[in-house]
């Protein structure tokens, strides 16, 4: 089942990536959507399970060895779990790949992209998750 | 490129597969309590005649993930009276250009119900309808509202401001009346929506206390629904609006995901997510 929901979130990934963004819910206004952040080797701090918006929390250490908690919101429960998601799809103490859509504040908190997992497993924001900052989850709505 | 690249041979590829895994996916077991939005979509068509004055059951809207088309929006731009417009203005939406730091939507602020007839519009989710003798009840999955429609015959209550024992409450969801227009269209008059908090639409339409919504709940086959809206609000439009046509689809296994937004996480995602991200103006 894990290996279907592995390709499964692929190809959704895949046809994202294909089709025209749209307008999400809520506005991108306060991020920097011209390339993500890549938080390589993060640990996840907490996962928050709340509407409206999840909440991932991450300890990432830069080369130089500072440390920053960075905050990321993805799409409401449902939304996520159309696309993959549980409850539990992120527990504190993962090493994660994540990416994220950066706030222009300055702030280290961000509209999350996606994460990598270090078995291979990807799994994608459902308003912004595709590689250019489109929806991930188009085949899911007409 | 090769990131586009990579999309186009992953998205044909899912083209291909994808039906070969739906069909392994639906030997895969199944909780009666969870909602499976590949088996909506597999719901396909039809699926024979509507029944007689029955809309009874549980309705999957566009944002179930279960293949239903999106609803036609309100029309734009609304046909604002002067003091229409002046409520309109001090509506800051959130959207292109506007964040959720930005915005006075009390809903995105501080989850403040939607009211009516906002939540016949926006986030269309799942909704069950059941019916007893005098009402008929329809139950929003998004932020588990039900709204009480009366069957009984009787008028709608006409005086929310002012002093005097026939003055009725405004509420948030309104009165509502309904009648069966022809064996497949159920028509629903609602009045005395709160308005001191709400919006009429997404969009941040104004309404009045005595706007006069009118729904049609039209049942075309036995998996189709559709729900016509138009609102008469004479003190904050010109005319009758359009306010659009949401879709609903037959939920095979009657189940929906929960789903509410709660004050307490919304301000926790203010406070550490969306106020830290600003507006989008430079620090």
């Amino acid at each position: 089942m894990k290996t279907k929901i592995k390709v499964m979130v692929f190809l959704l990934g895949g046809l994202a990536a294909i089709a025209s963004p749209s307008i999400a819910h809520h506005s991108a206004s306060a991020f920097d959507m011209s390339a993500p952040v890549v938080l390589e080797g993060a640990v996840v701090t907490e996962f928050l399970w709340i509407n409206p918006h999840p909440l991932i929390k991450a300890d990432y250490t830069d080369e130089q060895g500072n440390t920053r908690n960075w905050t990321m919101e993805m799409g409401s429960t449902v939304s996520a779990q159309l696309v993959g998601w549980t409850r539990t799809a992120l527990l504190p103490g993962d090493v994660v790949t994540l990416y994220v859509w950066a706030a222009k504040s300055g702030a280290p908190v961000g509209r999350f992209n996606k994460v990598e997992f270090d078995d291979g497993t990807v799994l994608r924001d459902s308003q912004r998750g595709a590689d250019d900052g489109g929806r991930s989850d188009q085949g899911l709505r007409q | 490129m090769r990131v586009t690249c990579t999309g186009i041979i992953a998205g044909v590829a899912g083209l291909l597969l994808l039906p070969a895994l739906a069909g392994a996916q639906s030997d895969a077991p199944r909780s009666p309590w969870k909602y499976y939005p590949e088996e909506a979509r597999a719901n396909e068509g039809p699926g024979g005649p509507a029944p007689v004055r029955d809309l009874t059951g549980t309705w999957l809207g566009e944002s179930s993930g279960g293949g239903v088309p999106r609803l036609v929006r309100p029309e734009s731009p609304p046909p604002l009276t002067p003091l229409g417009q002046q409520v309109f203005e001090q509506r800051i939406v959130e959207g292109p250009g506007v964040s959720v730091a930005d915005t006075n939507d009390p809903h995105y602020r501080y989850c403040d119900p939607f009211g009516f007839p906002r939540n016949m519009n926006d986030q269309i989710r799942s909704m069950t309808i059941a019916t007893i003798p005098d009402r008929t009840f329809v139950l929003l999955k998004f932020m588990n509202i039900w709204r009480e429609i009366w069957t009984d015959g009787r008028d709608l209550p006409t005086r929310f401001t002012g002093r005097g024992a026939d003055v009725h409450d405004p509420t948030y969801n309104g009165y509502s009346v309904g009648y069966w227009e022809d064996d497949y269209t159920f028509v629903v008059q609602t009045t005395g929506m709160a308005a001191d908090t709400t919006w009429a639409t997404e969009q941040g339409y104004p309404h009045s206390v005595d706007a006069v919504v009118t729904e049609r709940f039209h049942r075309s086959s036995k998996n189709d629904l559709t729900v016509t809206t138009t609102m008469v609000d004479p003190r904050l439009y010109t005319r009758p609006v359009q306010m659009g046509e949401v879709y609903f689809r037959w939920s095979p296994r009657q189940t929906f995901f929960d789903f509410s937004c709660v004050p307490s996480t919304v301000q926790q995602y203010l406070e550490e997510m969306a106020d830290p991200a600003g507006t989008g103006a430079a620090p």
